[in-house]
């Protein structure tokens, strides 16, 4: 969400953008559309979000636009899509970088950048968490899809349950819903900006299925200050 | 940590530790004042629940239950006012579904496995009632997902009443049976949502392990979860 050919999204390239590839450009174009996407229904809702809203923000052209989308909600899906890329990659930067630490750990840090990102991000965060929910089928499924990526992070997990044997096949699910209902409830009700707050409670809960209620009492201590 | 001493607040002054009672009284029974009233909130629920909310449509609701347009509006504004009753209705058949089954248990454990284990055959008997509920709800406005969380609240207010439960061992964190709800609450409306019309009764031994391990520990989780697949 961070890319600089965004950083100043009303401006159209003239110049020196000539000399760039026009591979480029056209990449260019599509992310400042997408980032367009997001931040224009972020602020006014998905459904009173217009093409022409998009297009004014990106500062790109209405012929451009049809081009490289079919209409609005094929460019607000990929627009999402793109969302969970950041999301994800951002969680597993921080995964990876506590990759010496014992799982339990690398959960947390793995939550705690979310929960960073999401509450900078906050209208985005609203967007992709709340509202997504309420913007048709194809957009929850692509949710449903989205929230299904976090799933690899928890497969160690099993290692570290003393019900190895039988732990239910859908603890991944519950663990992730449990986390995503929280933060859910946290955005809806307006909090979304200091959702850092319940990264103890989130680490709990995707931790308790695994560990059990102590070892995850535990390790939610150690993210309390 | 402002989000657990709330929750704890409200737990408290709803007082959910009562013996005897499981869910709190359905609350939204005695709403239905007519025979034709209760046709109306059936129908809104089954049209919902097979065409999904945006596209369902008070015409539809007529169609299916065979009143006039006058009949609709002598009773509801429009199709959100009628829908938000509809949600009332259906969820309060379902917690009195549950709160009956769990009635013949004395313990914890034992209303939990019942009242849970007659959810999930509610839902394997009626999916599309179900995902009018569940899974529709969230096209429903602000309304819809107060009442939504109001629903989920007394269902974690029952799951904590666990840690006054004379058996049990553990006391977790407040945050465990919101947890909990949550968690569950995601496994079944992935299912729904998915167009899943079977497959929720088998859910029972899971959700009991979920449920009873962060209060009772990893052995009776194991227990609860072998006896419910028994």
């Amino acid at each position: 969400m961070d890319s600089p050919s965004t950083s100043n999204p009303g401006e159209v390239p003239t110049g020196g953008a000539q000399a760039l590839p026009r591979a480029y450009l056209v990449r260019s174009q599509r992310e400042r559309l997408l980032e367009a996407m997001l931040r224009v229904a972020a602020a006014k809702g998905y459904e009173a979000t217009t093409v022409t809203d998009v297009i004014e923000i990106a500062g790109v052209s209405q012929a451009t636009f049809d081009a490289m989308f079919e209409d609005k909600a094929a460019c607000f899906l990929e627009a999402y899509d793109a969302v969970f890329d950041v999301l994800i990659a951002h969680v597993a930067t921080a995964f990876e970088a506590a990759a010496d630490e014992p799982w339990p750990e690398r959960i947390a840090a793995g939550l705690g950048a979310l929960v960073d990102l999401l509450s900078t991000e906050a209208e985005i965060a609203r967007l992709s968490m709340v509202e997504v929910t309420a913007a048709g089928d194809d957009a929850r499924s692509r949710y449903r899809a989205a929230l299904a990526r976090f799933t690899p992070f928890l497969e160690e997990g099993r290692d570290y349950s003393s019900q190895v044997e039988e732990l239910p096949a859908d603890t991944a699910r519950f663990a992730i819903g449990g986390a995503t209902s929280m933060i859910f409830d946290e955005i809806r009700a307006g909090r979304g900006p200091e959702l850092k707050r319940i990264l103890p409670d989130l680490v709990f809960a995707v931790l308790m299925p695994y560990l059990g209620p102590e070892a995850a009492e535990d390790e939610m201590r150690r993210v309390t200050r | 940590m402002g989000k657990q001493a709330a929750t704890k607040v409200q737990a408290g002054a709803e007082g959910t530790g009562a013996a005897g009672k499981v869910l709190p009284e359905a609350p939204a029974l005695r709403l239905v004042s007519s025979p034709k009233r209760q046709r109306i909130l059936e129908g809104m629920l089954e049209v919902v629940g097979t065409n999904g909310y945006d596209t369902a449509s008070v015409r539809m609701v007529l169609d299916l239950t065979g009143l006039y347009r006058q009949a609709f509006y002598d009773e509801f504004a429009d199709k959100d006012a009628c829908y938000l009753e509809a949600f009332d209705f259906g969820v309060a058949r379902m917690e009195a579904v549950a709160s009956s089954a769990a009635a013949e248990q004395d313990s914890w454990r034992g209303q939990l496995r019942a009242g849970l284990g007659a959810l999930l055959e509610a839902l394997e008997a009626d999916p599309d009632l179900a995902r009018a509920l569940v899974v529709e709800v969230h096209a429903a406005g602000p309304e819809g997902l107060r009442r939504r969380s109001q629903a989920m609240k007394r269902v974690t207010d029952f799951i904590d009443s666990a840690r006054h439960a004379p058996e049990g061992g553990e006391s977790p964190p407040p945050i465990a049976a919101e947890g909990i709800v949550a968690g569950m609450h995601a496994v079944v409306h992935a299912k729904l949502a998915a167009g899943e019309s079977e497959g929720f009764r088998e859910l029972l031994p899971d959700f009991m392990y979920f449920a009873v391990l962060p209060y009772f520990g990893a052995d009776a989780a194991s227990a609860e979860m072998a006896a419910a697949r028994a």
